[in-house]
């Protein structure tokens, strides 16, 4: 089979898995509004622990938004893969043309689009009550967009790894928490570029952990679906 | 009530394939070997219904077969593509049925025609629908449908892929009423006549007209 008729084969089952995975978000966009409140909560509840005072706040902010939004994408990956498992899906993709990296990408550009997206457009209201100047805000979202994505893809190994493990929302968690601690520094590093210029070597480093991360990631999720089962009877 | 006509190639002869060949299995649970040693072979155009008690391990096989669990030892060969209708039933509950076929269909590249391309003519989705009589609750999400509508949601999967010549079928009437089981009889005793191969895990007599093999798992306590 010729790289062109290959990529054919596997373009129309992957934009069917896209569509599916969009209006499968859309009927479900009450778990992406929960978790866009629990971001908005996180960060508000700073100023009212220490005071509406810009000069305890501004020094924060960039952390506060990043810590917000790494916790309120955690509550948002156990369900990732979780209903397609359960429902059968899965078993049928496994025989399709598609391959389950490919599948296991579509379900992690959905899942990004539908969940961190829509907190990256209230950042800015958010940096506004935490006193950030208003000139960082590039920086912080290009940075912040950057982190979100290699999130959502160790999210999604943690995910298809504790897919079937009992209690695999805790097991997730202490999964996933400890691999995001380098995008975590990287991203608050390159959040506070120090010269004035955007991209500086912080946001080149956390691309780079992007990109290994956009390599590796659909293809760990697939050994680890690859046996993935619903739960008979019971 | 929604009438398709039935593709030409849903009659057609299957290309030519090799069998299904089974040898020297052995399925565990857990840690707990559930079938020793399992051979079987089916040949183009046969059935096999596959038997035994709850626990003899008739789904871990049609999942070892479906390429969807390692078996410990043993090999499991067929070049046939395989479609599998598995004990979920692989519809997502707030999707309509309609919807769901559509997202099957196009995950494995087949072209979806629209219906009402011309006139009289049903599309590839409706077909397959009508082949369950399930065009009256195709466009319900799949939340409320019975257990018995969505099995026949999942069955219609064989009226949509013809060219799959292996079917792995578990408990394929589990829910479905007198009606449904007359229609699934119906596709796979066609399935058969064209040379098909069926393996069924199923305690009801299925393809009347074509006798059948048996493969009865014993219980491995």
């Amino acid at each position: 089979m010729t790289g062109r008729a290959m990529s054919a084969t596997v373009i129309t089952p992957l934009g069917a898995q896209i569509r599916r995975d969009i209006a499968l978000g859309w009927r479900g966009r009450g778990q992406a509004l929960v978790m866009l409140g629990f971001f908005l909560i996180i960060i508000t509840l700073f100023p009212l622990a220490t005071g509406p005072d810009a000069a305890q706040l501004r020094p924060i902010a960039i952390p506060v938004i990043w810590i917000a939004a790494m916790l309120a994408s955690l509550a948002g990956f156990t369900r990732i893969f979780a209903d397609d498992v359960r429902c059968g899906w899965v078993d049928q993709v496994a025989l399709s043309p598609l391959p389950l990296a490919l599948y296991a990408l579509a379900k992690a550009v959905v899942h990004w689009a539908l969940t961190a997206l829509p907190m990256l457009v209230a950042t800015p209201l958010m940096g506004l009550m935490l006193y950030l100047e208003p000139a960082g805000m590039p920086a912080l979202l290009l940075a912040l967009a950057l982190g979100t994505m290699a999130l959502t893809l160790l999210g999604l190994i943690g995910a298809a790894l504790t897919e079937g493990a009992r209690g695999g929302n805790g097991l997730l968690a202490v999964l996933v928490l400890p691999l995001a601690v380098p995008v975590l520094i990287f991203g608050v590093l390159a959040s506070t570029p120090a010269d004035g210029g955007i991209v500086t070597p912080h946001l080149m480093l956390l691309g780079a952990v992007l990109l290994v991360l956009l390599a590796l990631a659909p293809l760990v999720a697939a050994m680890a679906l690859a046996e993935a089962e619903a739960e008979t009877g019971a | 009530m929604v009438t398709g006509t039935r593709q030409n190639h849903e009659n057609a002869p299957l290309a030519p394939t090799t069998g299904l060949v089974i040898d020297g299995v052995v399925l565990v649970r857990g840690m707990r070997v559930i079938q020793p040693a399992l051979s079987h072979v089916i040949a183009p155009g046969r059935m096999s219904l596959l038997t035994g008690p709850n626990g003899s391990g008739k789904s871990t096989l049609l999942r070892a077969i479906a390429g969807r669990l390692r078996p410990i030892a043993g090999s499991i060969s067929c070049a046939a593509p395989i479609l599998y209708v598995g004990h979920a039933d692989g519809l997502a509950a707030s999707l309509s049925g309609r919807r769901n076929l559509g997202d099957w269909a196009g995950l494995n590249g087949l072209p979806v025609d629209a219906p009402g391309d011309a006139p009289g003519d049903a599309g590839m989705i409706d077909t397959a629908l009508a082949s369950f009589a399930a065009g009256p609750f195709a466009d319900l999400p799949v939340r409320m449908l019975s257990r018995g509508q969505r099995r026949r949601l999942a069955l219609a999967r064989l009226a949509l892929s013809p060219e799959r010549a292996l079917w792995l079928l578990d408990e394929p009437a589990a829910g479905l009423d007198r009606a449904a089981q007359a229609d699934l009889d119906r596709l796979i005793t066609a399935h058969l006549d064209r040379g098909g191969m069926v393996l069924a895990a199923t305690h009801t007599p299925l393809g009347s007209g074509h006798d059948h093999d048996e493969l009865a798992l014993e219980a491995h306590p």
